[in-house]
């Protein structure tokens, strides 16, 4: 597992090389390595498919300027993750009442496997959503890319301590938030 | 209505971008490339205009506080300008009156040498009548008689 892993690091780390030379396949082999981190984070904070790509195009596109910056596959993730979720946030701001009206419209992602419960995990992905933008992304670094909260903090700038509140305090919004609108549906049935 | 994490994890997962996403990035990696941009997309222009927006306050408190040490630093030099005027004027009128201290006095030498002059004139005359009054009464008569 260890070796399969340094190997994959090893590929990535020679395909920055190549890229920060110029080599536009190694460019793309690293995109292909990474959209998928890059336009999760971006969709699951915007919930609008179309602005997440955008997103994930510029992301890409400042890594490609920077490349030379970048020192190992390790970094790049790192940078990545940073740069997206500070670009999710400013953006976010901007696109508030955007995102609103695109939240009925947006047309679901390709999933890679079908979900347990569409209708539970619907509900958490709009409360989610609902959250304010910094907790909002904390709860998507921890639960999508599995990050601890030092990685957290030091992707976002924060405290640790102040990650960790905000992990707690966010999951207890998304259950109030849950059962809220379970009643509402409730009172929609009966 | 209950969730767990992995119920999180599993609404959180990572999404597909879909089919040609990779081509849509290189192809604006190229378009970028064609247009010679070394500087950052769009997008970093409207951060580097974020990060200025954010900076407002630091800008404002930079700009006022350069105007206070400016007006101060007017003041300081029109007070001086005013000081050193007021030093140029005062001096010039101490000239002015120790200019118009040497013509009295030099017009008051030169009455006094006429004065004396004048005195010399008058004690020359006095001397000579006196003198001509002191002649002997006789000597007059003998005087008149030869003539």
């Amino acid at each position: 597992m260890e070796r399969s892993v340094g190997r994959e690091e090893d590929r990535l780390g020679a395909a920055l090389s190549r890229a920060a030379q110029g080599d536009s396949m190694a460019f793309a082999e690293l995109v292909r390595e990474h959209q998928g981190m890059v336009f999760s984070i971006a969709y699951h904070y915007m919930q609008d498919r179309s602005l997440a790509e955008d997103l994930a195009q510029e992301v890409f596109l400042e890594l490609y300027q920077g490349l030379a910056r970048i020192q190992s596959a390790a970094h790049l993730t790192f940078w990545l993750r940073r740069v997206t979720a500070n670009r999710c946030i400013d953006q976010g701001r901007k696109k508030l009442r955007r995102r609103e009206q695109a939240l009925e419209e947006a047309p679901e992602p390709v999933a890679s496997n079908a979900p347990a419960d569409p209708l539970l995990l619907e509900r958490l992905q709009q409360s989610v959503a609902g959250l304010p933008e910094r907790q909002r992304m904390v709860v998507i670094l921890r639960f999508q890319e599995g990050l601890g909260p030092a990685e957290i903090a030091e992707a976002l700038d924060m405290p640790v301590n102040t990650v960790k509140s905000t992990l707690h305090r966010s999951l207890e919004e998304l259950r109030k938030g849950l059962t809220r609108k379970l009643r509402e549906v409730r009172y929609a049935f009966f | 209505m209950h969730f767990s994490e992995d119920d999180l994890r599993e609404a959180l997962k990572r999404k597909d971008p879909g089919e040609g996403f990779t081509q849509r990035v290189m192809a604006r990696v190229e378009q970028a490339k064609a247009e010679g941009k070394t500087k950052p997309a769009n997008g970093n222009g409207n951060r580097s205009f974020l990060a200025w927006w954010r900076l407002r306050p630091a800008w404002t408190f930079a700009v006022v506080a350069l105007l206070l040490l400016g007006f101060a630093w007017g003041g300081y030099q029109y007070s001086e300008y005013r000081h050193g005027e007021e030093m140029r004027i005062a001096a010039e009128k101490q000239r002015q009156m120790e200019e118009k201290q040497k013509e009295l006095q030099a017009e008051a030498e030169k009455a006094k040498a006429q004065a004396i002059l004048a005195l010399e004139i008058a004690r020359a005359k006095l001397n000579h009548v006196l003198q001509q009054a002191q002649v002997p009464v006789g000597i007059d008569k003998i005087r008149r008689q030869r003539l």
